[in-house]
């Protein structure tokens, strides 16, 4: 059996703010993409192309930590998760990095 | 600009939908740019490829697939094109599989397959080991689609599935999953419903939705839009 995954605070934090949701709720599986949303599979796709993260290999994540990690979260938020988990993973950046820039974006977004 | 970002809204009550849709976008619209802004900042790709697949993502929805179906039904030649070489035939309605990069994107340069209901065949479409979805026509997929339990349980109870959707077939119908893959992407070409007769290919376009390509839903004279997956909440079981 494989160790179990390693979780990361600056990801898991973000269930306060969308709240518990599983697939056994799939009534709430039908909306409108969010721009983040679409805006992250263009990540995905940017990532795929330049080698860096395989989409087969991050749907496979996704379908694995979203079935452990991130089992509480909705399905739409997946991708957004999975990502950063595994560029955590692999120390592309470190989770204080990551903490910095959303704040970084978060100041940016109060800036009026 | 963003008043939803502290999620507490004045102590007030929200309508549930209202205050989930409002306190969801900002975590995640703040992770998504940030990380996308990371990945810019450490070389992985240009904030150019990125915009490249954003606008090709903007651009993308069932509206591609819907044009394919609505003129196969009043053009037999067109249909005959379709189903021979898909990926060939969408390029008369201007869809072009080898966008944004000139192979595709990394998922989606594949074979591209229509399956053509009868009377006797009903084809549905899954992706058993991802959520493989054949997006220049269908544009992105939806959440159902993409959860484990839409695609464990269709490839086994297609027909309870099915009927979860609202779809009861007749037993002397012929039930076909197809299972989409890294190399090949279906999409199902509906049925004309009847009371359509005389209709324009824009008329047509509009009763086929998403769902009806996807092989969940049946195209009807009268509906215009998808019905929400309210009956697969009661039905749906985690294995």
């Amino acid at each position: 059996m494989s160790a179990s995954p390693t979780t990361y605070d600056v990801l898991l934090d973000t269930l306060s703010d969308i709240g518990e949701r599983t697939d056994a709720g799939m009534g709430c599986l039908e909306h409108e993409p969010a721009v983040w949303e679409s805006r992250m599979q263009a990540t995905c796709e940017a990532l795929s192309s330049h080698g860096v993260l395989d989409n087969l290999e991050r749907r496979l994540a996704e379908d694995r930590l979203g079935e452990s990690v991130y089992a509480r979260f909705p399905v739409q938020t997946r991708s957004t998760l999975v990502v950063p988990h595994l560029l955590l993973e692999r120390n592309v950046f470190t989770e204080e990095e990551l903490r910095r820039q959303m704040e970084k974006v978060r100041e940016r977004f109060d800036e009026e | 600009m963003n008043a939803h970002h502290d999620g507490h809204h004045d102590g007030h009550h929200e309508a549930p939908g209202e205050f989930q849709i409002a306190t969801k976008v900002s975590e995640f619209e703040i992770l998504e740019l940030a990380v996308r802004e990371l990945a810019i900042e450490k070389g992985l790709f240009s904030a150019e490829d990125h915009r490249k697949f954003a606008e090709w993502a903007d651009g993308i929805g069932p509206h591609g697939g819907s044009k394919l179906v609505a003129k196969a039904w009043v053009d037999p030649d067109f249909k005959q094109r379709l189903l021979a070489d898909g990926t060939k035939a969408c390029l008369e309605v201007g869809i072009d599989w080898l966008q944004p990069t000139g192979v595709g994107t990394p998922s989606d340069y594949t074979f591209f397959y229509v399956l053509e209901n009868t009377p006797k065949v009903h084809n549905v479409i899954v992706c058993t080991l991802c959520s493989c979805y054949p997006r220049p026509v269908l544009g992105m997929s939806p959440d159902w689609y993409r959860t484990p339990n839409y695609r464990r349980r269709l490839v086994r109870r297609p027909r309870e599935v099915l009927s979860e959707f609202g779809l009861h077939l007749p037993p002397d119908v012929e039930v076909r999953v197809h299972d989409s893959n890294q190399k090949s992407r279906f999409m199902v070409m509906p049925m004309r419903p009847e009371g359509t007769e005389g209709w324009s290919e824009e008329q047509l376009a509009e009763i086929v939705t998403r769902d009806t390509m996807i092989g969940v839903a049946l195209p009807e004279a009268n509906r215009t839009s998808d019905t929400k997956t309210e009956t697969l909440v009661s039905g749906a079981r985690r294995r």
